[in-house]
């Protein structure tokens, strides 16, 4: 073990911000032994002529840390010396930390992006969100309040999510036991996220099939087993594909059209009529959009007698089998 | 959210610390309470972050940490008074990028709030987006939620506030009947895709949720508002209970539990039956408990009491009937 007892140990927030310092003020880079032995809260557990391989293990712990807030710790090789671990030598180059100087906020501004990291209220990106805001009101711009009160949220309450969002960000391979509707066994899927999309209030996967580059769009909520993932990044372009899986899952929202008969003045003419892109037809059947037909079909099952399906057969169907099944439950 | 004081991980503490120093450093001189109202922390949480800067620095050319290489601050003010004053700065020039998360999040969230009416500069919008996206240190994840289309009700409640007369409109209740009621607007609301709106309902004589999808002809009246979001204090939970509501007992499957958690009291009582969750939950009325259980086929099966059970039946049976004809 290294010398010094927890009493005279320095603070973990107090190492990480003196190795972002002295790292920000370094022009050349610095290697880790004089890292090691110079920064505040490393120096005074260094070993001059020993063994320092707890505190090294520490000092990658601490770059993982610090490169999870985004901030832009490179390693450069020596160039005389090139894979050298030893003379490898790590800096915060400026020009990537600081924000730039035209990036600069107005309060209407603020008071949008306060908002908008309100929304996310559980999870990782709730800690990212706040972070960001953090960073914002760094800035000491302070926000206008809004009129009227808001307290929007997107829920991330898939287990999958957490997982899947760090495999994306990592660019790493994962694999998952996915369960389609009136399926009696769930397959396993190995695929490349691309990106997490929420469409209709539901989250979705945006993934490269690795065996055949074929993208596929899954229902976060129909992954039936925990994610594993791959250690190793995987080589696939993110950029824009939120982008396109938003698209794609629109493609189809717009390809699926079903025609409903609503009783008038009931709560499902309300808000069926009003659901996005809903056609009333002048005999008063509302054609509507829908992206998974098993989903919609649960939504037109809880409006029971308030809704009757003319098209197409499948949705009939598939709401008229649900009902019996409800019936049978509660007989 | 001023004075709540949340434990901080190690790197949370770091996050802060990069981000109080740039802000300390445009003020030549502010309070400590007004640096925590500023970022919404507790005034000790601002006291030691500032005391750890004022002893922080860098080795320097003797790596020994002189007093030049390090910050420093009036110490006097800060003692006495409760105000920061940085006298001497290393290393840090300007606040820190968005990581490519950090950015992800708030374009997500902005995209996911463009139907607000504080959103309607759509430009705007966008170079915001633009401005998150350059301001990352690398490329934002990709990670979207869907918008919701404009709302003429989300206009009305704004203008409602801002003019401050009453707004009306006709509103389906959860039994199906339709009223007109004349509401002081209070707050927006939304879950995912769901968007709510509450407001003081001079009908009812409290504070109500209104779905947004359930209401129609909203108008504008000429009659003052009388409950403000100030007299107020709007409770938590969207779905509230009452005393006198129906007790019913439900199993759940276990992976559906997410989808009704919404509709259960925090702390209800869940045990595990067999394969499924059984709870008891409380309705106002049969009417949204068949309407939720009809939602979940084979999900969720009520088992008690048997008129209950005979409610959900019926609804069933008699939307069966739709289709014999």
């Amino acid at each position: 073990m290294a010398s010094g007892n927890a009493s005279t140990r320095t603070p973990v927030e107090e190492r990480l911000f003196s190795l972002v310092l002295a790292l920000l003020a370094t022009d050349g880079g610095l290697t880790k032994a004089e890292i090691l032995s110079t920064v505040q809260g490393y120096r005074q557990r260094y070993q001059h002529s020993g063994d320092n391989a707890n505190l090294e293990r520490q000092f990658e712990r601490d770059k993982d840390d610090i490169r999870e807030l985004g901030i832009p710790l490179e390693t450069a090789d020596d160039p005389g010396d090139t894979g050298n671990n030893q003379t490898l030598r790590y800096r915060i180059p400026r020009g990537a930390y600081d924000l730039p100087s035209d990036i600069r906020f107005s309060s209407e501004e603020i008071t949008l992006l306060n908002l908008a990291g309100m929304v996310w209220r559980e999870g990782s990106l709730s800690a990212q969100s706040r972070r960001a805001i953090l960073k914002l009101r760094s800035l000491g711009v302070v926000s206008t309040e809004p009129l009227l009160g808001y307290a929007p949220r997107v829920r991330v309450r898939d287990a999958s999510f957490e997982p899947l969002s760090t495999a994306l960000e990592k660019r790493q391979v994962v694999r998952f036991a996915y369960l389609k509707p009136g399926q009696e066994r769930a397959t396993i899927r190995t695929v490349a996220p691309l990106a997490l999309v929420q469409h209709q209030g539901r989250w979705h996967l945006f993934a490269a099939e690795v065996a055949t580059g074929a993208e596929k769009t899954f229902l976060l909520r129909r992954i039936v087993s925990a994610i594993t993932t791959a250690p190793d990044p995987y080589p696939v372009s993110q950029d824009g594909q939120a982008g396109r899986a938003m698209q794609g899952l629109e493609n189809v929202w717009a390809s699926h059209v079903a025609r409903v008969e609503a009783a008038a003045d009931s709560d499902a003419s309300s808000r069926l009529s009003k659901r996005r892109d809903t056609v009333l037809e002048p005999s008063g059947v509302l054609s509507l959009h829908y992206s998974d037909e098993a989903i919609f079909a649960d939504e037109l099952a809880a409006f029971g007698p308030e809704v009757r399906v003319l098209e197409p057969e499948t949705l009939i169907q598939a709401v008229t089998s649900r009902l019996r099944r409800i019936a049978t439950d509660h007989g | 959210m001023a004075d709540r004081a949340e434990p901080q991980r190690a790197p949370d503490k770091l996050a802060f610390l990069l981000a109080l120093v740039p802000y300390l450093m445009d003020h030549d001189r502010v309070s400590v309470e007004k640096t925590a109202q500023h970022f919404g922390m507790a005034v000790q949480q601002i006291r030691d972050a500032v005391s750890l800067i004022g002893v922080s620095g860098i080795p320097g050319e003797t790596a020994t940490y002189q007093h030049g290489d390090l910050f420093d601050i009036d110490w006097d003010a800060f003692e006495e008074r409760d105000e920061i004053v940085l006298t001497n700065r290393v290393a840090i020039d300007d606040s820190p990028r968005f990581s490519a998360r950090e950015a992800a999040a708030l374009i997500a969230g902005l995209q996911y709030l463009s139907a607000l009416p504080e959103h309607a500069d759509r430009d705007a919008v966008a170079s915001l987006m633009t401005k998150l996206s350059r301001g990352a240190s690398s490329e934002p994840s990709q990670v979207a939620v869907e918008a919701r289309d404009s709302d003429d009700t989300l206009r009305l409640a704004r203008a409602s506030v801002q003019t401050g007369r009453q707004l009306e409109f006709d509103y389906v209740n959860g039994q199906g009947r339709s009223e007109r009621r004349r509401i002081d607007p209070l707050r927006v609301e939304s879950v995912d895709a769901d968007w709510y709106l509450r407001g003081w309902c001079h009908l009812r004589g409290a504070v109500r949720t209104f779905r947004l999808d359930r209401i129609t002809a909203p108008v504008l009246t000429s009659a003052a508002i009388t409950h403000g979001s100030a007299d107020l204090t709007l409770p938590d939970a969207l779905f509230e209970t009452s005393d006198d509501d129906l007790i019913v007992t439900v199993d759940i499957a276990p992976g559906a539990f997410t989808l009704i958690a919404d509709y259960l009291p925090d702390g209800v009582r869940m045990a595990e039956h067999g394969d499924v969750l059984r709870t008891t939950v409380r309705v106002s009325h049969y009417d949204g408990l068949k309407r939720l259980v009809a939602g979940l086929p084979g999900l969720a099966t009520v088992i008690g009491p048997p008129e209950a059970r005979v409610a959900v039946a019926q609804w069933a049976l008699a939307a069966l009937a739709r289709y014999e004809s």
